[in-house]
């Protein structure tokens, strides 16, 4: 039997495993409720104030940012959904029935990350139609800008969900995992840059958080970030996250 | 056939399993039995692949574990029945194992009935009993129909009904050739459905032999007799014989056959009121082997003991 027939065996499974717990559902609805009712926010505010907005101005440009709590709602699903074996014990029969466990990484990591991203994606489109249908005519929702700002954000969810399904691996805490993923996106980029260093901006930028604020605003702790520097530190801080976690899950006995 | 050979387990400091080699053959019941703490479950644990061996190897049907791509069809284990995400139903729990091993999903319904979970079936396993949860775990060890068959502490939880269809199932199983190994304390249990045993203490092999034989092997074979004439019979037994006197018209004989009891005492014209061979219970003969061997003792509080306390 070829490896690829046990990865999609355990790909199966993995789909399985996501949507036959309540928490995925729950997660599923908060985010929608989140990233939606952003989009639904900010298509009041530009019809409230119409002159705002700048003749050909996109609808992507303004949900863009509904991107960044799409960010935090599926890194945390994805952070819930990758320790929820470690946390209850299941992870024992996870083992039994796929023991070869690179091919359960591959499966864990490739479903986990498929299905949040998509979701977050969806989600933000859903986000720029809303802000579409209650803007002025004059907002549109060009095509090609749409692949542009989306092309952005799938590689901010992806490296974002993946960045959750390593420290969830290797952690094996649900709470260590949020609180290092959080520190990673949110806390550290802003707090660091603050402070009255020369190197402080420099490292800022090298974190995930600055490189997912970067793509998303078009903004970063240094001048001459770019969007290669930007994807580039993302994708490296989920290899690594996700190097880490695999390391644990195919080095460590279950459950130690 | 299940191989352990030289298979030594440390976590840090603690050697839970120290050099342990066994082998487990097919249309057998292999009753795995020890003290807690003995690393029966460690080395379930180590077959099954879910703890990595310090060294040595677990093999089964010469193979690791690890190796096989749809292990559910070739093992079937049920090693901790409270290892299951409570949030999900069985029936999810027992489909998620049938994908992960390309297994049609009309065989779920039938393990579902198989163990007599039908109803409960769609219900989360947070509301489960841990006999329930055994049966669950029993269940996903049989989705496969394997050959193999590992099951530690199968009768935990389980009520009177679930014990006798459990004793059936194994004792089904090793009769069709199946290779069954089951690890219990309830020596009565094991005496009832293993065909041999392998006894651990500390981690170390103490005993690999079947029943009849771990039975004989330990104490010999005794014969009670009560008789009015004691004394009489104890000056005419042979200097082979071992005795005890349980009470004044008792005896303990260690040496021989009940027969040559009987026979002695009729040619000496000594009247016998009972007169049987006593068999050892696998109880016994566990105890004087592990003894040793126990790492977690508990005490009987002292004025308990005393029959103080009421």
């Amino acid at each position: 039997m070829s490896t690829a027939t046990v990865l999609a065996r355990a790909s199966r499974a993995e789909w399985g495993r996501i949507w036959s717990v309540r928490s995925s559902w729950v997660f599923t609805g908060l985010i929608s409720c989140a990233v939606v009712g952003l989009g639904l926010l900010v298509g009041i505010d530009v019809a409230n104030n119409p002159e705002s907005v700048p003749v050909g101005a996109s609808a992507w440009e303004g949900a863009r940012f509904t991107a960044m709590f799409a960010l935090f709602g599926t890194v945390a699903m994805a952070v819930v959904t990758s320790t929820a074996d470690h946390g209850t014990g299941a992870i024992v029969p996870t083992l039994q029935w796929t023991p070869r466990r690179g091919v359960l990484l591959a499966a864990r990591a490739l479903v986990i990350a498929l299905t949040v991203t998509t979701l977050g994606v969806v989600l933000v489109v859903a986000a720029s139609v809303v802000v579409r249908t209650l803007a002025p005519p004059r907002v549109g929702l060009p095509f090609g800008d749409g692949l542009r700002s989306m092309g952005d954000i799938v590689v901010v969810l992806g490296c974002g969900a993946l960045l959750g399904i390593g420290l969830g691996l290797a952690t094996r805490s649900t709470a260590a995992a949020l609180v290092l993923a959080i520190a990673l996106l949110l806390v550290l980029p802003l707090l660091v840059a603050q402070l009255p260093f020369d190197w402080a901006a420099t490292t800022s930028a090298r974190l995930p958080g600055s490189g997912a604020l970067f793509l998303i605003f078009g903004e970063g702790p240094l001048d001459d970030m770019t969007v290669t520097s930007a994807r580039l530190t993302l994708a490296a801080w989920a290899l690594g996250a996700l190097t880490a976690g695999g390391w644990r899950l195919l080095r460590s006995d279950a459950g130690h | 056939m299940i191989s352990v050979s030289g298979v030594t387990k440390t976590y840090g400091s603690v050697r839970a399993v120290d050099d342990l080699s066994f082998e487990v053959e097919s249309g057998k019941v292999t009753g795995f039995l020890g003290p807690n703490g003995a690393g029966k479950s460690t080395t379930m644990r180590v077959v099954m692949g879910l703890d990595r061996a310090t060294s040595g190897t677990a093999t089964v049907n010469g193979s690791s574990y690890a190796a096989f791509p749809a292990p559910l069809r070739e093992v079937g284990a049920l090693l901790d029945a409270g290892a299951m995400h409570p949030g999900r139903t069985g029936r999810s729990h027992l489909r998620i194992a049938a994908h992960s091993n390309g297994i049609r999903s009309e065989r779920v319904d039938e393990v579902i009935e198989q163990v007599g979970l039908g109803k409960a079936s769609g219900r989360r396993i947070k509301g489960y009993s841990l006999g329930m949860r055994q049966r669950l775990g029993i269940a996903a060890a049989l989705l496969g129909d394997p050959p193999v068959l590992l099951f530690d502490e199968p009768v935990n939880g389980l009520d009177l009904d679930g014990v006798r269809w459990i004793r059936g199932l194994l004792r089904g199983f090793a009769e069709e050739g199946r290779t069954v190994l089951v690890s219990s304390h309830l020596m009565s249990e094991m005496q009832l459905i293993a065909d041999r045993v392998v006894v651990i203490g500390r981690g170390r092999l103490i005993a690999d032999t079947d029943m009849p034989g771990l039975l004989r092997g330990l104490g010999g074979q005794r014969v009670r007799v009560r008789t009015p004439q004691a004394d009489e019979l104890e000056s005419v037994l042979g200097p082979d014989t071992a005795v005890e006197r349980p009470g004044p018209d008792e005896l303990e004989v260690s040496g021989v056959p009940a027969s040559e009891v009987g026979d002695l005492a009729h040619a000496h014209g000594i009247r016998l009121h009972h007169l049987a061979e006593v068999e050892q219970s696998l109880e016994d003969a566990y105890l004087s082997l592990t003894e040793g061997s126990v790492e977690h003792h508990g005490h009987v509080p002292t004025a308990l003991a005393q029959g103080a306390v009421r």
